[in-house]
Protein backbone atom coordinates (compact mmCIF):
# COMPACT_ATOMS: atom_id res chain seq x y z
CA UNK A 1 0.00 0.00 0.00
CA UNK A 2 2.97 2.52 1.37
CA UNK A 3 4.95 1.39 -2.35
CA UNK A 4 1.62 2.28 -4.37
CA UNK A 5 1.01 6.18 -2.54
CA UNK A 6 4.59 7.20 -3.02
CA UNK A 7 4.55 7.50 -6.38
CA UNK A 8 1.54 9.38 -6.94
CA UNK A 9 2.20 11.79 -3.78
CA UNK A 10 5.81 12.48 -5.77
CA UNK A 11 3.80 13.49 -9.17
CA UNK A 12 1.64 15.02 -7.03
CA UNK A 13 4.51 17.18 -5.06
CA UNK A 14 6.14 17.86 -8.28
CA UNK A 15 3.26 19.23 -10.03
CA UNK A 16 2.28 21.36 -7.25
CA UNK A 17 6.36 22.53 -7.40
CA UNK A 18 6.05 22.92 -11.28
CA UNK A 19 2.30 24.70 -11.55
CA UNK A 20 1.16 25.90 -8.29
CA UNK A 21 -1.75 23.98 -6.38
CA UNK A 22 -4.32 25.51 -8.53
CA UNK A 23 -2.51 24.31 -11.71
CA UNK A 24 -2.20 20.84 -10.48
CA UNK A 25 -5.46 20.36 -9.66
CA UNK A 26 -6.55 21.37 -12.90
CA UNK A 27 -3.96 19.18 -14.62
CA UNK A 28 -4.83 15.89 -12.81
CA UNK A 29 -8.27 16.67 -13.29
CA UNK A 30 -8.16 17.39 -17.26
CA UNK A 31 -6.10 13.33 -17.09
CA UNK A 32 -8.58 12.06 -14.64
CA UNK A 33 -5.71 11.44 -12.20
CA UNK A 34 -8.09 11.51 -9.14
CA UNK A 35 -5.51 9.30 -6.57
CA UNK A 36 -3.58 12.09 -7.37
CA UNK A 37 -5.73 15.48 -6.89
CA UNK A 38 -6.25 13.07 -3.70
CA UNK A 39 -2.46 13.74 -2.92
CA UNK A 40 -2.54 17.44 -3.99
CA UNK A 41 -5.46 18.15 -1.37
CA UNK A 42 -3.42 16.28 1.30
CA UNK A 43 -2.60 19.18 3.04
CA UNK A 44 0.96 16.85 4.08
CA UNK A 45 1.66 16.25 0.13
CA UNK A 46 1.61 20.31 0.21
CA UNK A 47 2.95 20.84 3.13
CA UNK A 48 5.81 18.78 2.47
CA UNK A 49 6.56 20.53 -0.86
CA UNK A 50 6.82 23.56 0.81
CA UNK A 51 9.66 22.09 2.94
CA UNK A 52 11.48 20.50 -0.30
CA UNK A 53 11.24 24.18 -1.79
CA UNK A 54 12.84 25.92 0.46
CA UNK A 55 15.79 22.85 1.08
CA UNK A 56 18.68 22.92 -1.08
CA UNK A 57 21.60 20.88 -2.62
CA UNK A 58 20.21 17.27 -2.19
CA UNK A 59 20.45 15.50 -5.49
CA UNK A 60 17.15 13.71 -4.90
CA UNK A 61 15.74 16.88 -4.50
CA UNK A 62 16.99 18.22 -7.30
CA UNK A 63 16.14 15.30 -9.46
CA UNK A 64 12.46 15.79 -8.22
CA UNK A 65 12.77 19.70 -9.05
CA UNK A 66 14.30 19.01 -12.54
CA UNK A 67 11.38 16.24 -13.13
CA UNK A 68 8.98 19.50 -12.24
CA UNK A 69 10.11 21.52 -14.44
CA UNK A 70 9.58 19.24 -17.15
CA UNK A 71 6.39 18.75 -16.30
CA UNK A 72 5.97 22.74 -15.73
CA UNK A 73 6.91 22.32 -19.89
CA UNK A 74 4.38 19.88 -20.79
CA UNK A 75 1.59 21.72 -18.88
CA UNK A 76 2.46 25.17 -19.85
CA UNK A 77 1.53 23.87 -23.57
CA UNK A 78 -0.97 21.92 -22.34
CA UNK A 79 -3.14 24.04 -20.45
CA UNK A 80 -3.59 26.89 -22.54
CA UNK A 81 -5.27 25.11 -25.31
CA UNK A 82 -7.48 23.19 -22.73
CA UNK A 83 -8.61 26.68 -20.97
CA UNK A 84 -8.48 28.49 -24.80
CA UNK A 85 -11.15 26.12 -25.88
CA UNK A 86 -13.62 26.40 -23.52
CA UNK A 87 -13.04 30.36 -23.43
CA UNK A 88 -14.07 30.34 -27.19
CA UNK A 89 -16.86 28.06 -26.41
CA UNK A 90 -18.39 30.47 -24.28
CA UNK A 91 -20.87 33.17 -25.57
CA UNK A 92 -23.29 35.27 -24.43
CA UNK A 93 -26.38 36.21 -26.57
CA UNK A 94 -28.58 38.80 -25.69
CA UNK A 95 -31.84 39.62 -27.32
CA UNK A 96 -32.82 43.63 -28.07
CA UNK A 97 -36.63 42.35 -27.70
CA UNK A 98 -39.77 44.29 -27.22
CA UNK A 99 -39.59 43.87 -23.43
CA UNK A 100 -36.44 45.50 -23.16
CA UNK A 101 -37.73 48.71 -25.17
CA UNK A 102 -40.60 49.04 -22.74
CA UNK A 103 -38.63 48.82 -19.92
CA UNK A 104 -37.35 52.45 -18.22
CA UNK A 105 -34.24 53.40 -18.96
CA UNK A 106 -32.45 52.63 -15.58
CA UNK A 107 -34.28 49.07 -15.23
CA UNK A 108 -32.63 48.47 -18.82
CA UNK A 109 -29.21 48.11 -17.99
CA UNK A 110 -29.32 45.74 -14.96
CA UNK A 111 -31.96 43.90 -16.78
CA UNK A 112 -28.83 43.37 -19.85
CA UNK A 113 -26.65 43.24 -17.01
CA UNK A 114 -29.02 40.82 -15.12
CA UNK A 115 -28.97 38.48 -18.32
CA UNK A 116 -24.77 38.92 -18.99
CA UNK A 117 -24.75 36.86 -15.55
CA UNK A 118 -26.48 34.45 -16.07
CA UNK A 119 -24.41 33.40 -19.49
CA UNK A 120 -21.58 30.83 -20.17
CA UNK A 121 -19.32 34.13 -20.97
CA UNK A 122 -19.71 35.46 -17.35
CA UNK A 123 -18.53 31.95 -16.13
CA UNK A 124 -16.03 32.02 -18.08
CA UNK A 125 -15.38 35.54 -16.75
CA UNK A 126 -15.79 34.24 -13.59
CA UNK A 127 -13.64 31.42 -14.06
CA UNK A 128 -10.63 33.32 -15.34
CA UNK A 129 -10.63 36.16 -12.46
CA UNK A 130 -10.70 32.87 -9.96
CA UNK A 131 -7.64 32.17 -11.82
CA UNK A 132 -5.99 34.97 -11.61
CA UNK A 133 -6.51 35.71 -7.97
CA UNK A 134 -4.91 32.32 -7.74
CA UNK A 135 -2.23 32.86 -10.29
CA UNK A 136 -1.63 35.93 -7.80
CA UNK A 137 -1.25 34.18 -4.69
CA UNK A 138 0.97 31.84 -6.68
CA UNK A 139 3.85 34.51 -7.82
CA UNK A 140 3.00 35.79 -4.75
CA UNK A 141 4.54 32.58 -2.61
CA UNK A 142 7.08 31.89 -5.37
CA UNK A 143 8.60 35.55 -5.12
CA UNK A 144 8.73 34.67 -1.81
CA UNK A 145 10.69 31.33 -2.11
CA UNK A 146 12.74 32.75 -4.55
CA UNK A 147 13.66 35.38 -1.82
CA UNK A 148 14.96 32.78 0.22
CA UNK A 149 16.45 29.83 -1.58
CA UNK A 150 19.92 29.96 -2.80
CA UNK A 151 22.06 28.30 -5.98
CA UNK A 152 20.79 26.08 -8.19
CA UNK A 153 16.94 25.71 -7.10
CA UNK A 154 17.25 29.79 -6.75
CA UNK A 155 17.66 29.38 -10.31
CA UNK A 156 14.76 26.97 -11.03
CA UNK A 157 12.36 29.11 -8.88
CA UNK A 158 13.42 32.18 -11.06
CA UNK A 159 12.40 30.33 -13.84
CA UNK A 160 9.97 28.94 -12.58
CA UNK A 161 8.60 32.59 -11.46
CA UNK A 162 9.61 33.49 -15.07
CA UNK A 163 6.81 30.61 -16.15
CA UNK A 164 4.33 31.86 -13.96
CA UNK A 165 4.55 36.06 -15.17
CA UNK A 166 3.74 34.23 -18.49
CA UNK A 167 0.66 32.05 -17.29
CA UNK A 168 -0.47 35.17 -15.47
CA UNK A 169 -0.01 37.24 -18.61
CA UNK A 170 -1.48 34.84 -20.84
CA UNK A 171 -4.85 34.46 -18.16
CA UNK A 172 -5.04 38.79 -18.05
CA UNK A 173 -5.18 38.80 -21.50
CA UNK A 174 -8.25 35.66 -22.09
CA UNK A 175 -10.02 38.13 -18.86
CA UNK A 176 -9.41 40.70 -21.76
CA UNK A 177 -10.84 38.81 -24.23
CA UNK A 178 -13.77 38.18 -22.58
CA UNK A 179 -14.31 41.66 -21.11
CA UNK A 180 -13.72 42.72 -24.62
CA UNK A 181 -16.76 40.30 -25.94
CA UNK A 182 -18.76 41.13 -23.49
CA UNK A 183 -18.41 45.03 -23.87
CA UNK A 184 -19.19 44.35 -27.83
CA UNK A 185 -22.54 41.89 -27.35
CA UNK A 186 -23.38 45.08 -25.08
CA UNK A 187 -22.51 47.98 -27.76
CA UNK A 188 -24.78 45.42 -30.35
CA UNK A 189 -27.41 44.77 -28.21
CA UNK A 190 -27.68 48.87 -27.37
CA UNK A 191 -27.05 49.74 -30.81
CA UNK A 192 -30.27 47.48 -31.59
CA UNK A 193 -32.23 48.35 -29.57
CA UNK A 194 -31.44 52.55 -30.31
CA UNK A 195 -32.60 51.39 -33.62
CA UNK A 196 -35.99 49.66 -33.17
CA UNK A 197 -36.72 52.96 -30.83
CA UNK A 198 -35.82 54.77 -34.09
CA UNK A 199 -38.10 52.84 -36.27
CA UNK A 200 -40.66 53.61 -34.21
CA UNK A 201 -40.41 57.24 -34.26
CA UNK A 202 -39.96 56.90 -38.10
CA UNK A 203 -43.59 55.62 -38.75
CA UNK A 204 -44.37 59.73 -38.53
CA UNK A 205 -45.63 60.79 -41.85
CA UNK A 206 -45.64 65.05 -42.11
CA UNK A 207 -49.45 64.42 -42.17
CA UNK A 208 -49.61 62.54 -38.78
CA UNK A 209 -47.15 64.79 -37.19
CA UNK A 210 -48.89 67.87 -38.39
CA UNK A 211 -51.65 66.52 -36.77
CA UNK A 212 -50.16 65.72 -33.52
CA UNK A 213 -48.66 68.92 -33.34
CA UNK A 214 -52.57 70.73 -34.56
CA UNK A 215 -53.80 68.56 -31.24
CA UNK A 216 -50.89 69.60 -28.67
CA UNK A 217 -51.77 73.34 -29.09
CA UNK A 218 -55.34 72.27 -28.84
CA UNK A 219 -54.80 70.85 -25.72
CA UNK A 220 -52.75 73.67 -24.55
CA UNK A 221 -54.44 76.55 -25.98
CA UNK A 222 -57.61 74.88 -23.87
CA UNK A 223 -55.74 74.30 -20.39
CA UNK A 224 -54.70 77.80 -20.55
CA UNK A 225 -58.22 79.23 -21.55
CA UNK A 226 -60.49 76.82 -19.19
CA UNK A 227 -60.35 78.82 -16.13
CA UNK A 228 -61.39 81.87 -18.24
CA UNK A 229 -63.43 80.28 -19.90
CA UNK A 230 -65.39 78.78 -17.27
CA UNK A 231 -65.57 81.79 -15.44
CA UNK A 232 -67.48 83.33 -18.44
CA UNK A 233 -69.90 80.72 -19.34
CA UNK A 234 -70.89 79.70 -15.47
CA UNK A 235 -69.28 82.32 -13.18
CA UNK A 236 -72.07 85.16 -13.08
CA UNK A 237 -75.05 83.20 -14.97
CA UNK A 238 -77.34 80.52 -13.81
CA UNK A 239 -76.20 77.76 -15.69
CA UNK A 240 -74.51 75.57 -13.27
CA UNK A 241 -71.72 72.49 -14.15
CA UNK A 242 -72.54 69.73 -15.99
CA UNK A 243 -72.77 65.84 -14.44
CA UNK A 244 -70.08 65.35 -16.77
CA UNK A 245 -68.16 68.23 -15.35
CA UNK A 246 -68.58 67.78 -11.72
CA UNK A 247 -67.46 63.67 -12.11
CA UNK A 248 -64.48 64.68 -14.41
CA UNK A 249 -63.24 67.31 -11.39
CA UNK A 250 -64.04 64.40 -8.90
CA UNK A 251 -61.84 61.79 -10.83
CA UNK A 252 -59.02 64.88 -11.90
CA UNK A 253 -58.08 64.98 -7.83
CA UNK A 254 -57.99 61.31 -7.93
CA UNK A 255 -56.11 60.72 -11.08
CA UNK A 256 -53.56 63.53 -10.03
CA UNK A 257 -52.84 61.52 -6.92
CA UNK A 258 -51.99 58.10 -8.93
CA UNK A 259 -49.99 59.84 -11.27
CA UNK A 260 -47.93 61.66 -8.53
CA UNK A 261 -47.95 57.90 -7.08
CA UNK A 262 -46.74 56.66 -10.32
CA UNK A 263 -44.16 59.18 -10.90
CA UNK A 264 -42.42 58.56 -7.28
CA UNK A 265 -42.39 54.98 -8.25
CA UNK A 266 -39.29 53.61 -7.89
CA UNK A 267 -39.86 51.31 -11.26
CA UNK A 268 -40.38 54.43 -13.08
CA UNK A 269 -37.47 56.53 -12.37
CA UNK A 270 -36.53 58.46 -15.36
CA UNK A 271 -33.10 58.05 -16.63
CA UNK A 272 -31.10 60.95 -15.75
CA UNK A 273 -27.29 61.95 -17.07
CA UNK A 274 -25.22 64.33 -14.70
CA UNK A 275 -28.81 64.94 -12.38
CA UNK A 276 -30.36 66.16 -15.78
CA UNK A 277 -33.70 64.02 -17.12
CA UNK A 278 -32.55 62.27 -20.76
CA UNK A 279 -34.94 60.59 -23.64
CA UNK A 280 -34.43 56.31 -23.29
CA UNK A 281 -32.58 56.85 -26.81
CA UNK A 282 -29.79 59.33 -24.95
CA UNK A 283 -29.58 57.15 -22.38
CA UNK A 284 -28.86 54.43 -24.70
CA UNK A 285 -26.24 56.45 -26.40
CA UNK A 286 -24.89 57.65 -23.28
CA UNK A 287 -24.70 53.40 -22.52
CA UNK A 288 -22.64 53.15 -25.96
CA UNK A 289 -20.40 55.79 -25.36
CA UNK A 290 -19.72 54.23 -21.34
CA UNK A 291 -19.06 50.65 -23.48
CA UNK A 292 -16.71 52.19 -25.80
CA UNK A 293 -15.28 53.99 -23.09
CA UNK A 294 -14.63 50.99 -21.59
CA UNK A 295 -12.74 49.34 -24.29
CA UNK A 296 -10.79 52.09 -25.25
CA UNK A 297 -9.48 51.23 -21.59
CA UNK A 298 -9.28 47.31 -22.28
CA UNK A 299 -7.30 48.40 -25.21
CA UNK A 300 -4.72 50.66 -23.08
CA UNK A 301 -4.57 47.61 -21.06
CA UNK A 302 -2.88 45.82 -23.60
CA UNK A 303 0.15 47.99 -24.06
CA UNK A 304 0.57 47.47 -20.10
CA UNK A 305 0.51 43.84 -21.18
CA UNK A 306 2.80 44.25 -23.72
CA UNK A 307 5.26 46.28 -21.71
CA UNK A 308 5.23 42.99 -19.38
CA UNK A 309 5.65 40.75 -21.44
CA UNK A 310 8.38 42.24 -23.38
CA UNK A 311 10.18 42.23 -19.38
CA UNK A 312 9.28 39.11 -19.07
CA UNK A 313 11.29 38.18 -22.26
CA UNK A 314 14.12 40.61 -20.70
CA UNK A 315 14.17 38.46 -17.59
CA UNK A 316 14.27 35.39 -19.77
CA UNK A 317 17.43 36.26 -21.29
CA UNK A 318 18.82 37.33 -18.14
CA UNK A 319 18.86 34.46 -16.64
CA UNK A 320 19.87 31.99 -19.57
CA UNK A 321 22.58 34.63 -19.36
CA UNK A 322 23.10 34.08 -15.93
CA UNK A 323 23.02 30.19 -16.06
CA UNK A 324 25.35 30.30 -18.83
CA UNK A 325 27.93 32.42 -17.10
CA UNK A 326 27.65 29.62 -14.46
CA UNK A 327 27.56 27.18 -16.32
CA UNK A 328 31.12 28.49 -17.98
CA UNK A 329 32.87 27.92 -14.68
CA UNK A 330 36.21 28.86 -13.43
CA UNK A 331 37.71 24.96 -14.36
CA UNK A 332 36.82 25.86 -17.80
CA UNK A 333 38.89 28.87 -17.71
CA UNK A 334 41.62 27.72 -15.28
CA UNK A 335 41.56 24.50 -17.69
CA UNK A 336 42.59 26.66 -20.26
CA UNK A 337 45.12 28.48 -18.83
CA UNK A 338 46.88 25.60 -17.55
CA UNK A 339 46.80 23.71 -20.81
CA UNK A 340 48.69 27.25 -21.87
CA UNK A 341 51.53 27.10 -18.94
CA UNK A 342 51.68 23.33 -19.26
CA UNK A 343 52.94 23.87 -22.95
CA UNK A 344 55.69 25.86 -21.40
CA UNK A 345 57.25 23.04 -20.72
CA UNK A 346 57.73 22.07 -23.94
CA UNK A 347 59.04 25.08 -24.78
CA UNK A 348 61.62 25.15 -22.25
CA UNK A 349 62.69 21.95 -22.68
CA UNK A 350 64.93 20.34 -24.91
CA UNK B 1 -91.85 25.02 -38.83
CA UNK B 2 -89.10 24.59 -36.57
CA UNK B 3 -86.50 25.37 -39.24
CA UNK B 4 -88.63 29.08 -39.46
CA UNK B 5 -87.99 29.75 -36.05
CA UNK B 6 -84.74 28.73 -36.01
CA UNK B 7 -83.53 31.45 -39.30
CA UNK B 8 -86.14 34.16 -37.26
CA UNK B 9 -83.96 33.79 -34.18
CA UNK B 10 -80.90 34.13 -35.99
CA UNK B 11 -81.54 36.51 -37.77
CA UNK B 12 -82.55 38.21 -34.44
CA UNK B 13 -79.22 37.18 -33.04
CA UNK B 14 -77.31 38.91 -35.90
CA UNK B 15 -79.38 42.37 -35.64
CA UNK B 16 -78.97 42.56 -31.91
CA UNK B 17 -75.14 41.86 -32.20
CA UNK B 18 -75.28 44.54 -35.26
CA UNK B 19 -76.63 46.99 -33.26
CA UNK B 20 -74.38 46.44 -30.27
CA UNK B 21 -71.36 46.49 -32.25
CA UNK B 22 -71.16 49.72 -33.19
CA UNK B 23 -72.44 51.03 -30.43
CA UNK B 24 -69.15 52.68 -29.23
CA UNK B 25 -69.25 56.54 -28.75
CA UNK B 26 -67.20 58.41 -31.12
CA UNK B 27 -67.05 62.09 -29.00
CA UNK B 28 -65.81 63.80 -32.42
CA UNK B 29 -68.85 62.84 -34.06
CA UNK B 30 -71.20 63.86 -31.15
CA UNK B 31 -69.82 67.41 -30.92
CA UNK B 32 -69.78 67.83 -34.44
CA UNK B 33 -73.53 66.07 -34.59
CA UNK B 34 -74.71 69.10 -31.87
CA UNK B 35 -72.36 72.06 -33.51
CA UNK B 36 -74.33 71.40 -36.90
CA UNK B 37 -77.70 71.77 -34.33
CA UNK B 38 -76.34 74.95 -32.94
CA UNK B 39 -75.49 76.41 -36.24
CA UNK B 40 -78.57 75.13 -37.73
CA UNK B 41 -80.64 77.07 -34.44
CA UNK B 42 -78.21 80.26 -35.00
CA UNK B 43 -78.56 80.07 -39.07
CA UNK B 44 -82.68 79.41 -38.83
CA UNK B 45 -84.56 82.08 -40.56
CA UNK B 46 -88.26 80.16 -39.15
CA UNK B 47 -87.22 80.38 -35.78
CA UNK B 48 -88.39 83.03 -33.21
CA UNK B 49 -86.30 84.86 -31.10
CA UNK B 50 -87.46 83.02 -27.56
CA UNK B 51 -87.06 79.39 -29.47
CA UNK B 52 -83.29 80.51 -31.51
CA UNK B 53 -82.39 81.14 -27.77
CA UNK B 54 -83.97 78.19 -26.07
CA UNK B 55 -82.17 76.10 -28.22
CA UNK B 56 -78.75 77.73 -28.46
CA UNK B 57 -78.89 77.11 -24.61
CA UNK B 58 -79.45 73.68 -24.71
CA UNK B 59 -76.80 72.90 -27.53
CA UNK B 60 -74.17 75.31 -26.10
CA UNK B 61 -74.87 73.38 -22.58
CA UNK B 62 -73.95 69.93 -24.44
CA UNK B 63 -71.06 71.41 -26.65
CA UNK B 64 -69.35 72.44 -23.45
CA UNK B 65 -69.31 68.71 -22.20
CA UNK B 66 -68.73 67.68 -25.86
CA UNK B 67 -65.86 70.13 -26.66
CA UNK B 68 -63.79 69.02 -23.61
CA UNK B 69 -64.89 65.28 -24.02
CA UNK B 70 -63.15 65.72 -27.56
CA UNK B 71 -60.01 67.75 -26.27
CA UNK B 72 -59.44 65.30 -23.64
CA UNK B 73 -60.08 62.13 -25.61
CA UNK B 74 -56.81 60.43 -25.93
CA UNK B 75 -57.91 57.76 -28.88
CA UNK B 76 -57.96 60.66 -30.47
CA UNK B 77 -54.11 61.27 -30.31
CA UNK B 78 -52.31 60.59 -34.08
CA UNK B 79 -55.59 59.49 -35.04
CA UNK B 80 -54.78 60.16 -38.66
CA UNK B 81 -57.87 60.39 -40.37
CA UNK B 82 -59.94 63.12 -42.36
CA UNK B 83 -62.36 63.99 -39.89
CA UNK B 84 -59.80 64.21 -37.41
CA UNK B 85 -57.09 66.46 -39.51
CA UNK B 86 -59.82 69.07 -40.22
CA UNK B 87 -61.08 69.08 -36.84
CA UNK B 88 -57.66 70.04 -34.96
CA UNK B 89 -56.80 72.01 -38.23
CA UNK B 90 -58.81 75.14 -36.95
CA UNK B 91 -59.72 75.40 -33.01
CA UNK B 92 -61.75 78.37 -33.52
CA UNK B 93 -64.21 76.76 -35.91
CA UNK B 94 -64.02 73.11 -34.09
CA UNK B 95 -64.22 74.06 -30.57
CA UNK B 96 -66.63 76.58 -31.28
CA UNK B 97 -67.78 77.69 -27.55
CA UNK B 98 -64.75 77.95 -26.04
CA UNK B 99 -63.41 79.67 -28.28
CA UNK B 100 -66.29 82.40 -27.93
CA UNK B 101 -65.82 82.01 -24.69
CA UNK B 102 -62.51 82.76 -24.53
CA UNK B 103 -62.57 85.74 -26.91
CA UNK B 104 -66.05 86.85 -24.96
CA UNK B 105 -67.63 87.33 -28.28
CA UNK B 106 -71.29 85.89 -29.06
CA UNK B 107 -71.46 82.86 -30.55
CA UNK B 108 -72.76 84.24 -34.29
CA UNK B 109 -70.17 87.02 -34.65
CA UNK B 110 -67.55 84.53 -33.86
CA UNK B 111 -68.66 81.89 -36.28
CA UNK B 112 -69.45 84.37 -39.20
CA UNK B 113 -65.70 85.88 -38.58
CA UNK B 114 -63.98 82.60 -38.69
CA UNK B 115 -65.80 81.37 -41.79
CA UNK B 116 -64.94 84.91 -43.12
CA UNK B 117 -68.30 86.56 -43.64
CA UNK B 118 -67.50 90.19 -41.77
CA UNK B 119 -69.74 93.20 -42.33
CA UNK B 120 -67.71 95.15 -45.17
CA UNK B 121 -67.76 91.69 -47.01
CA UNK B 122 -71.28 91.87 -46.61
CA UNK B 123 -71.31 95.64 -47.65
CA UNK B 124 -69.42 95.02 -50.78
CA UNK B 125 -71.12 91.86 -51.81
CA UNK B 126 -73.59 92.19 -54.65
CA UNK B 127 -76.34 89.60 -56.25
CA UNK B 128 -75.18 87.89 -59.12
CA UNK B 129 -75.45 84.55 -60.93
CA UNK B 130 -72.28 82.07 -59.96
Amino acid sequence: MKQYSNPQREIAQQLIRAVGIDGAIYYAHQNQWEGIVTQIRNPHATAMNRTLTLETGKPARRRSALIGVLVAGIIATAMPSLAAAEIDRATWRPEASERLIKLPGAYLKKAIDHDFAGSELAAALGDVETDINLKNQTLSDLQAATDQANGELRTELQHQFLAEKREYLRLVGERQDLVRRQLNTKIRVYERLLKKLDREGAGMTPAREALQENQKKARERFENSVANVDMQLFGGSAASESKYAREYAKNLVAIETLVQAIKEHPMNTQTEIDGQPVSKQDYLRQLISESESELAVIDQEETILGYMAKLIGLDATALSEEVAEANVTDDDLSSETANITSAVDFFITR
Amino acid sequence: MKMKWISILMVAWVLCGAALGPAQADTLENMERERAILLDALLSPGLTVAEREGRITISKTRLIDLERMVLRDKSLMGRNTPTVRAAFENYDLTFLVHATAEKNLALIDHWLHEVGVSTPALMNARIGRR
